[in-house]
């Protein structure tokens, strides 16, 4: 794979730009080119069409889907729900005969049909699969020496790992994430919540107190069981969850201490180089001081 | 609470429309309770998760709980489905219960600000002021998505229109 | 002019129920030949078979059509019943009107009762064409094959042996003993299980009548029922087992290491080793697929010489064998040897295994401290890797909380959907001797439900509430490893109607049970056939739960389906009580329907000689030095392959001929 379609989303574009700018900067750099999928619409979310009517949910997914059909590229996505439901949609139209019928009835609407020959991947497996650790390791410039990172895989990349083209080893001892960390240096140590939900998305919206009750747990475990210098992500809606919540938290007294968030292609960015005001410039939770460790001059190697 | 006369309970009637909705796992559910035990929405505290649902609805609970917003906090993480020993797919069950619960419009009023935004941008979250933080990192103010294209923006709107969605007068 | 007699069964509602056992009746009455149709709710019962014995006595009928259940159970009953009467038995057909149409088409009553006229038409149309036959019987050889020497097969071995037959006891491991010998103690007694399995092993092991082959596995059987061939390769130990006497100074003088599979992969043995302290024969082997040859000293090279005392170099096997019996010197053969036995009857007691713990990743299946029920069993057991003391292996902390999970791989459409039966007893059993032992250990129990059906079961059950263990109901649906090796079990209490957290130091899987990974070519070197679940079939799982598809061959324990230790047993007594019977009646009845080659019209093509799946065709010479095909009746099924490929119409099947089946085509197409 020398290309692949970069799938947006929505949290990335419009709630994260630094992060959509981290995969312009790191891809190309890594050999991969980034293909924009112009006219690419939400997924459709979970609480959007999925939560209403299969066929809708199938259809707009699958009008994605050939957007990068159309430019014969595979699909990437940056967001683990994007991931997901994509994903999901794209097993359930190659296996369920009747459903395949709706959706080609549904695009035809619109003058497209899905043909089924985009996979979809997620940033984290182009990174791990087609690119490979010793890559990244040979492309960065400020190693993470002596950084503890707590890593958090999130759950839709994981699950169900019957519908995904990538899968781990084992989804409830998820490794990708932590040796793509441990490819730029750092010390990723297990903690024991580590495959547990953060808590964001439907939650959220519906009830914040009970969502925070859960990105809480998982902040505890971390910082009592390994005292991390960040936490990487490589799922937006993660991110912004643990960026926001601890925010929140702090003021509300639940915690006392603030771990900064990095979506991972940031943290790989900066790793390169790359400058911080445009891949990591975008948080609640302050990450000044450990961008400045990261790309202090004492770290520098090459 | 009185006791439940389960012969007056619509058993079939509800099991068939959970069905409709895509749960076909609804009558394959031993109430082993394994996905429970790993859910979000069962540890965060929400009173209406995973097996006590599937309960619920293989005896013919429908009009009892279709205010209850607990399986609005479903994140789909999927490890029901994953561990599920009847393979009967936990996750596709609770999604089959919102179906039918926004199909009579019980859903939150936020549920409703993702969706006329993705009717009228084809993108559920959005908002204006991302064009100045966009521009702050370096990119154009609005990515190459359907929020820069009209005919994107009106592909999604016939498929919504066209769908089962577009009956309900949400858009 | 045959005089055919149609006798109706409604077979209580599940034939009368559906099918119009009148209207079939009358329609029978208007087909060629028929000269009585009659009608009982229970033809097999005694009144049912008194009808047709007088109407045979009475001269009144000559050939039988019974239209009722499946022949595979029923035919026998009914030609003992023209037997008796004088009439040739195979002067009898079979109209199966339950199983092919009452129970498939339920909710048509109409086209049941039509397809049972169709049925019972081609039926009688065959049996006007049947033709009386003669049973053929041949000589049985009078000994067994017992395979497998864990408890079934040592005690269907014992009591073969003990009716006075020879017996041959073949077990692939180097002991007899099989999985109970690994056991620490057995439910719901608390028996310590060596205890009361050793002196049975013994008995096994210096009875007159059995040998016993160990370290040996079944390379084939050929033949049938009375007189069947089998090759059993005895395989190589590299140890004379002649001269060898048990004293295990081989196997601590061996420096490879190596899972050792009695104690569930707990600790390692050498590649040199004896296969548990009460083996039975207490004989060494070495394993070489995990030999390290040392001093380069391979199987059948010559020792280097010492430059400094002009000795040879010997292994340290070889030099610490008090017995010299081992010597790496000589060139053995790794395949081991092949023993040609002949015997009657065979009793398959393979045994099974349990799943392995790193099939269920959801359980953090790598931390060393969660356990299988097995593993913990030789965790507690004397003669386990610690000697019995409780000590977790992650680091040899002694537990102080421990959660039990059942039905894991059991009831479980991933793995196997079958409950594994003894799992909840024996979970009961460990929990029990654990707190008996260390009263200040905390247990959690997390069951689906607790299934204690036996005797004395529920008692041993509730007794283990009355010891303050914690009985959760609810399936645990994942596994958290937190630092220092502990675990943190997310359960749900059904009860409290609540996710629970357990923080143990140890978890027991009780892992389901299933049968090895290599019994499916084992299986088909017997023609055995497993069922759903991937256990051994028997041949009916009410009436002929010992009995096999194949004649002579019989099933005894978990081969056959979980249970425990004593169902294990009585169906081991079941199966050699079976396998005694052609055995103790010195011949056995060859069916005579099967296929005959017909010499004068085989033109000796050969094509039915690689068809046939018994190997019962060979090519000979006729008197005139024309190849002609020929039929071993003994080997011979009667599949009827053969009578179908042969261009020249030279084979009969007999029961199966050209003209009755013509006739019962023309009847069903009428």
């Amino acid at each position: 794979m020398d290309k692949c379609g970069m799938y947006l989303g929505c949290n990335i574009p419009f709630k994260a730009p630094d992060i959509e700018q981290s995969f312009y900067k790191v891809f190309p750099a890594l050999g991969i080119e980034v293909v924009d999928m112009e006219g690419a619409t939400c997924c459709p979310a979970w609480g959007t069409a999925p939560s209403f009517d299969v066929d809708t949910w199938l259809a707009v997914s699958g009008r994605n889907i050939t957007i990068a059909e159309q430019k014969n590229v595979d699909i990437m996505t940056g967001c683990n729900s994007c991931f997901g439901v994509l994903s999901e949609a794209r097993h359930m139209i190659n296996h369920d005969p009747e459903r395949k019928k709706t959706v080609d009835r549904n695009l035809g609407l619109i003058n497209r049909k899905f043909q089924g020959t985009s996979e979809i991947y997620h940033v984290s497996h182009v990174l791990y699969k087609n690119i490979g650790v010793d890559k990244i390791k040979e492309n960065i410039t400020h190693p993470l020496t002596d950084l503890k990172i707590a890593v958090q895989p999130g759950c839709h990349i994981l699950w169900p790992s019957e519908v995904m083209a990538v899968k781990e080893k084992n989804s409830f001892f998820p490794t990708i994430l932590k040796e793509l960390c441990q490819a730029l240096g750092a010390d990723v140590p297990h903690y024991s919540k580590l495959n547990a939900c953060c808590g964001m998305g439907a939650m959220r919206s519906t009830d914040q107190v009970r969502s925070l009750g859960l990105v809480k747990d998982k902040l505890i475990s971390m910082q009592e069981e390994i005292a991390p210098d960040m936490i990487v992500t490589t799922c937006s809606s993660c991110y912004l969850q643990f960026d926001g919540a601890q925010k929140i938290l702090r003021e509300k007294g639940e915690i006392d201490f603030q771990i900064p968030v990095f979506y991972y292609t940031q943290l790989l960015a900066l790793c390169m180089g790359f400058d911080p005001k445009q891949v990591a410039a975008i948080s609640e939770t302050p990450r000044d001081a450990i961008i400045q460790k990261i790309q202090g001059a004492t770290r520098l190697v090459n | 609470m009185a006791a439940i006369n389960l012969t007056k309970m619509d058993k079939k009637e509800v099991i068939q429309k959970v069905i409709e909705n895509g749960g076909t796992g609804i009558t394959k559910c031993i109430q082993c309770n394994a996905c429970a035990s790993v859910c979000p929405v069962a540890k965060a505290g929400f009173p209406l998760y995973g097996r006590l649902l599937f309960r619920k609805l293989q005896t013919g609970h429908f009009e009892e709980i279709i205010e209850d917003s607990s399986s609005w906090a479903c994140q789909a993480c999927n490890r029901c489905t994953e561990i599920c020993p009847r393979d009967a797919k936990p996750f596709e069950m609770v999604f089959a219960f919102r179906r039918m619960q926004a199909n009579e419009l019980a859903i939150s009023t936020s549920a409703f600000t993702p969706l006329m935004n993705l009717h009228a941008t084809g993108h559920a979250v959005y908002s204006e002021a991302s064009k100045d933080l966009r521009v702050s990192v370096g990119l154009s103010p609005e990515p190459v998505t359907s929020i820069s294209s009209e005919e994107a923006q009106q592909e999604m709107r016939t498929l919504l229109d066209n769908s089962p969605m577009g009956e309900l007068g949400i858009f | 002019m045959a005089k055919v007699g149609v006798y109706v069964c409604h077979c209580g509602s599940n034939i009368g129920g559906v099918v119009d056992v009148e209207d079939v009746c009358k329609h029978a009455e208007t087909l060629s030949d028929v000269v009585v149709s009659r009608q009982n709710l229970f033809m097999c019962s005694d009144p049912g078979q008194e009808i047709i014995r007088q109407d045979i006595n009475n001269g009144l009928v000559d050939k039988v059509v019974v239209a009722a259940c499946t022949p595979r159970t029923h035919e026998p009953i009914f030609r003992k019943v023209l037997e008796g009467e004088g009439l040739n038995k195979y002067l009898f057909e079979m109209a199966n009107i339950r199983d092919q149409d009452s129970w498939v088409h339920a909710n048509d009553k109409a086209g049941a009762t039509a397809k049972a006229k169709q049925i019972v038409a081609s039926a009688v149309a065959k049996a006007r064409n049947l033709q009386p036959l003669e049973d053929k019987y041949v000589d049985v050889t009078k000994a067994a094959l017992v395979i497998g020497g864990g408890v079934a097969g040592i005690f269907a071995a014992l009591d073969l042996a003990n009716m006075g037959n020879k017996v041959y006891l073949v077990e692939k491991e180097p002991s007899i003993g099989g999985v109970m010998a690994q056991l620490d103690k057995t439910f719901p007694t608390n028996d310590c299980s060596a205890c009361i399995l050793t002196p049975v092993m013994v008995d096994a092991g210096t009875h007159p009548n059995i040998e016993l082959l160990t370290y040996s596995e079944i390379d084939s059987v050929e033949g049938y029922i009375g007189n069947f061939d089998v090759k059993i390769r005895r395989k190589q130990a590299y140890v004379d087992w002649e001269k060898c006497t048990g004293c295990g100074a081989c196997a601590d003088a061996c420096p490879a290491k190596t899972p050792d599979a009695f104690n569930a992969g707990l600790n390692n043995r050498g590649a040199a080793y004896i296969h548990f302290p009460q083996a039975v024969p207490k004989k060494a082997v070495i394993d070489m697929t995990h030999c390290i040859n040392c001093g380069g000293r391979k199987i059948g090279s010559e020792p280097k010489i010492s430059k400094k005392t002009g000795n040879p170099i010997l292994a340290p096997c070889e030099k610490a064998c008090p017995a010299g019996a081992i010597n790496r010197s000589v060139a053995v053969d790794e395949g081991g040897r092949i023993m040609d036995v002949k015997v009657g009857a065979i009793v398959v007691a393979t045994g099974y295994k349990v799943m392995e713990k790193e099939n269920f990743k959801n359980l953090a299946p790598d931390s060393p401290n969660v356990l299988t029920a097995l593993q913990l069993e030789r965790l507690i057991s004397a003669t386990g890797p610690t000697g019995g003391q409780f000590l977790r292996p992650g680091d040899g902390k002694k537990p102080h909380t421990i959660s039990f999970l059942s039905c894991v791989g059991s009831r479980d459409e991933r793995h196997h959907t079958h409950c594994s039966r003894v799992c909840c007893m024996y979970m009961i059993k460990q929990a029990k001797l654990l707190k008996e032992k260390y009263p200040d250990l905390e247990i959690y129990m997390h069951f689906m439900d607790v299934r204690t059906p036996g005797k004395d079961f529920d008692e041993y059950y509730t007794g283990a509430i009355d010891m303050g263990i914690n009985i959760i109901r609810g399936r645990v649906g994942g596994i958290d490893t937190l630092p220092e090796g502990n675990l943190r079990v997310m359960g749900y209490d059904s009860d409290l109607a609540a996710n629970i957290e357990i923080d143990a130091d140890l978890v027991v899987l009780a892992t389901a049970i299933e049968l090895q990974d290599d019994i499916k070519p084992f299986a088909q070197k017997l023609s055995l056939t497993l069922d759903g679940s991937g256990f051994f079939k028997e041949l009916h799982p009410k009436l002929k739960p010992v009995d096999t598809p194949v004649e002579g061959i019989f099933l005894a324990g978990c081969c056959q389906g979980p249970k425990d230790i004593p169902d294990t047993v009585a169906q081991a007594k079941g199966a050699a009580a079976s396998a005694a019977v052609p055995l103790s009646q010195g011949r056995v009845r060859i069916n005579p329907t099967i296929s005959e080659v017909n010499q004068e019209k085989c033109s000796g093509c050969g094509i039915c000689e690689p068809l046939c799946p018994y190997a019962a065709i060979s090519m000979i010479e006729n008197v005139a030095g024309h190849p002609r095909a020929r039929i071993e009746m003994t080997q011979c099924k009667g599949c009827g392959v053969c009578t179908t490929a042969c261009p020249s119409t030279a084979i009969q099947l007999y029961g199966y001929t050209e003209d009755q089946i013509m006739a019962q085509i023309c009847a069903l197409t009428a």
